[in-house]
């Protein structure tokens, strides 16, 4: 199981999708759910904030997805959250480009909360701070 | 639980439909602009962004439309097929069908529309577009990516081949049902909800602050606030009065004076409140005239003339009733405008106009009205023609038509049943004339006038209230009772003599500068009973403007200015009876608003008989 008690930034900038993907993480046990509507927004947030995992869309009108994730990777207090990134089936192909930038995975849209708590457990495997106790 | 449910999709409703509005004259500008990377990426991602939410909720025929167009954005975003004419009209066509999937979703009424011709529109379209080679290239490209992709999974276990969409779709349509059970309810308003007016500005600060700065709040709670203040300016009124009452009886007491000056704080803060909860309640009016550029374009194409539109004032704010209730009648203006205004290419170039024809679109504040101008370059209203119709028609005698003035004739044009071409087309025919606008723009408290001119064009002014809440309010007193009228329809207020009044064929007249106008008396048209000593040798006369009709009304009395909160009288319909409210003055007495542009088609109409 995961760390349920760990800070989840969720990053859209379609408030709908922002409540869907809570909706989710809060059906998998997680409590603490904060939101951003763009990349520039998160990455404010995630300097202040101490968020154990980041859930984020790629295309948002205002730095998008890939960018906030590179920008993640190359603070050097940030770059080891784990991050997964929201694609849609449009984006497949770029995918690649997440996984150069160094995403832990992706989840393509629409997905459900099983195949959400799968992608978390990939990424638990890799790293344990996300692992309840770890 | 369900309705968790029902929250989210109220809200995604309302999102999916402003995400719409916003890119919909998005695509007008992609026309005229031609490519435009910014714009297409801005279309790419708003049905990107539907497509998504969609697909949690199951809403597959919007994923299935949605997604298609956004395959056909994406591949002219990248340059790989142009923007065609052809490949525009289907795009508008599928955010027709996006905006009517949507529209059966918030009203819940569980009609399924048929989407499978579109998306065969759709395909051949984008086939059509997409040349054999440049489809042969593609493929290559994508099979690499493909291949690449593999191999990098292979190399980052944690990353495995996505899964086909198709069952998860299913999968999400029935979690619908189960996963709201498990989320914590979250207490919204979704009956009606208003962007504040600094959208853009607040989103321009809160890149810079990270703060969101905006909130959603149902109308009904500002309107209460509303309400509430408009008691609080009543109140402010009756203190006011008390207290210049007391100052009056006892100046120079230092307790009177105290309360002169807190009396006078008050009326400020009171001021400022009124505005305050009125800018709440306001909305930049781009949320109307954002349609008007793809309406400007069908219509254009369809009637096979070439028009620029020119919009300007779009961020002027109004309030939300004018939003709501002054889209129909500029819709008709605009229509009229292309329709019988302006003219085909070839006439415009023989009369030495510009081949393309000209709509300017302008809304801008001027004191406290708002004015609305639709302006274009067309041929102008002709009068000689409007007469006949209006004769034919048994509208006006020919008689009557002899002593009318040009004003009164352009008028002639919002009269109900009235049109001035021999065959209507499909745009104007609709059953509805110009008459709406005038009696929507009277529901405003605004009024609308016509300034044209043979072959230099038309323009329709439309002047509306700031706010439908507070009335500046000129106060007048008929028998014994206190009346109010509306303050931006009194042109001026003079006293005359009484022998100034004449009498010509049955009709009083005054003559005022030089200018004849009738005259009425108000004691007659409210039917009340004239207590004033009719030894006096003098009366009032308040010189009125509706629209473009001016006249004179004599009262016993003028008292004053005031502003005035406008309070609806439940039960009365004041198109039927010329009220348009109640008030409560600084006295605490309840006084009548009289509604003029009610009172003045009943004047006109009598005297047109």
């Amino acid at each position: 199981m995961f760390d349920l008690k760990l800070k989840v930034l969720v990053v859209d900038d379609f408030p709908t999708m922002r409540r869907i993907v809570k909706n989710l993480l809060k059906q998998l046990g997680f409590e603490n759910i904060d939101e951003a509507e763009d990349g520039n927004m998160a990455l404010n947030k995630m300097k202040s904030g101490n968020y154990g995992l980041v859930v984020s869309d790629w295309n948002m009108s205002n730095m998008e997805g890939i960018e906030l994730l590179r920008s993640v990777r190359a603070d050097d207090t940030l770059k080891e959250t784990p991050f997964l990134m929201v694609t849609a089936e449009a984006e497949k192909e770029k995918v690649i480009e997440a996984i150069k930038a160094g995403v832990d995975n992706y989840i393509v849209k629409p997905f459900t909360a099983e195949i959400l708590k799968e992608k978390l457990e990939k990424i638990a495997d890799k790293r344990p701070s996300l692992k309840a106790g770890g | 639980m369900a309705d968790e449910m029902d929250e989210i999709i109220n809200e995604f409703v309302t999102e999916a439909e402003e995400t719409l509005e916003r890119i919909d004259p998005l695509f007008i500008e992609l026309e005229t602009k031609g490519y435009n990377k910014d714009l297409l990426n801005e279309i790419f991602r708003g049905m990107h962004t539907l497509k998504g939410a969609a697909g949690f909720l199951g809403f597959q025929p919007i994923v299935d439309v949605a997604h298609r167009s956004e395959s056909i954005m994406k591949k002219v975003r990248d340059g790989e097929i142009q923007m065609t004419t052809p490949l525009m009209d289907v795009i508008l066509k599928s955010v027709d069908a996006l905006r009517l999937l949507i529209s059966h979703i918030r009203v819940k009424d569980g009609v399924e529309e048929d989407v499978s011709a579109l998306l065969k529109e759709q395909d051949s379209a984008l086939e059509n577009a997409t040349t054999g080679q440049a489809a042969e290239k593609e493929k290559i490209a994508e099979a690499a990516l493909a291949a690449e992709v593999k191999e990098d999974a292979s190399k980052e276990a944690a990353i495995e081949k996505p899964a086909p969409v198709e069952p998860k779709v299913e999968a999400a349509e029935s979690e619908k049902t189960h996963a709201p059970e498990h989320a914590a309810a979250q207490q919204k308003p979704h009956v009606q909800t208003i962007t504040p007016p600094a959208d853009d500005t607040a989103q321009q600060a809160s890149k810079e602050k990270d703060v969101v700065a905006n909130l959603r709040v149902d109308v009904s709670r500002i309107d209460k606030v509303m309400d509430l203040a408009g008691e609080i300016v009543l109140a402010r009124n009756r203190l006011l009065n008390i207290a210049s009452r007391l100052d009056v009886v006892h100046s120079g007491d230092p307790l009177v004076e105290n309360l002169s000056e807190t009396t006078a704080f008050l009326d400020r803060v009171t001021s400022d409140l009124q505005l305050a909860v009125m800018k709440m309640r306001m909305q930049p009016i781009q949320k109307v005239f954002g349609k008007f550029p793809r309406m400007v374009r069908d219509l254009a194409r369809n009637l096979g003339k070439d028009i620029d539109l020119e919009i300007f004032g779009e961020d002027t704010e109004v309030d939300k009733s004018v939003i709501e209730n002054i889209g129909d009648p500029l819709v008709h203006i605009i229509r009229n405008s292309i329709d019988h205004g302006l003219e085909f290419s070839d006439e415009r170039v023989a009369k030495g106009k510009p081949p393309k024809g000209r709509i300017v679109i302008s809304a801008f504040q001027k004191g406290t009205l708002i004015v609305i101008e639709v302006v274009d370059d067309g041929k102008g209203i002709d009068l000689e023609v409007v007469k006949r119709k209006a004769i034919n028609r048994g509208l006006i005698t020919e008689e009557e038509s002899l002593k009318m003035s040009e004003d009164a004739i352009v008028n002639l044009i919002f009269l109900p049943g009235f049109s001035t071409k021999e065959v209507s087309t499909e745009l104007s025919g609709r059953g509805v004339g110009m008459d709406v606008v005038k009696t929507n723009v009277a529901k405003l408290n605004g009024y609308v006038e016509v300034i044209t001119k043979k072959d230099v064009g038309s323009t329709f002014r439309i002047s509306l209230p700031l706010t439908l809440a507070i009335l500046q309010a000129m106060m007048i007193k008929v028998g014994k009772e206190v009346y109010a009228v509306p303050q931006s329809m009194v042109e001026e207020t003079i006293r005359i003599k009484k022998e100034e009044i004449k009498d010509i064929a049955g009709q009083k007249v005054l003559t005022i500068r030089d200018r004849v106008l009738p005259m009425y008396d108000m004691a007659t048209v409210l039917g009340v009973k004239n207590v004033v000593d009719e030894g006096r040798d003098f009366t009032y006369i308040l010189v009125m403007v509706v629209g473009d009709r001016r006249f004179c009304i004599s009262v016993d009395e003028l008292i004053g200015q005031e502003e005035v909160v406008i309070k609806t009288i439940n039960g009365i319909d004041s198109d039927e009876c010329g009220i348009l409210g109640a008030t409560i003055t600084g006295d605490g007495t309840v006084v009548l608003i009289i509604d003029l542009a009610v009172m003045a088609r009943g004047l006109f109409a009598g005297s047109s008989k």
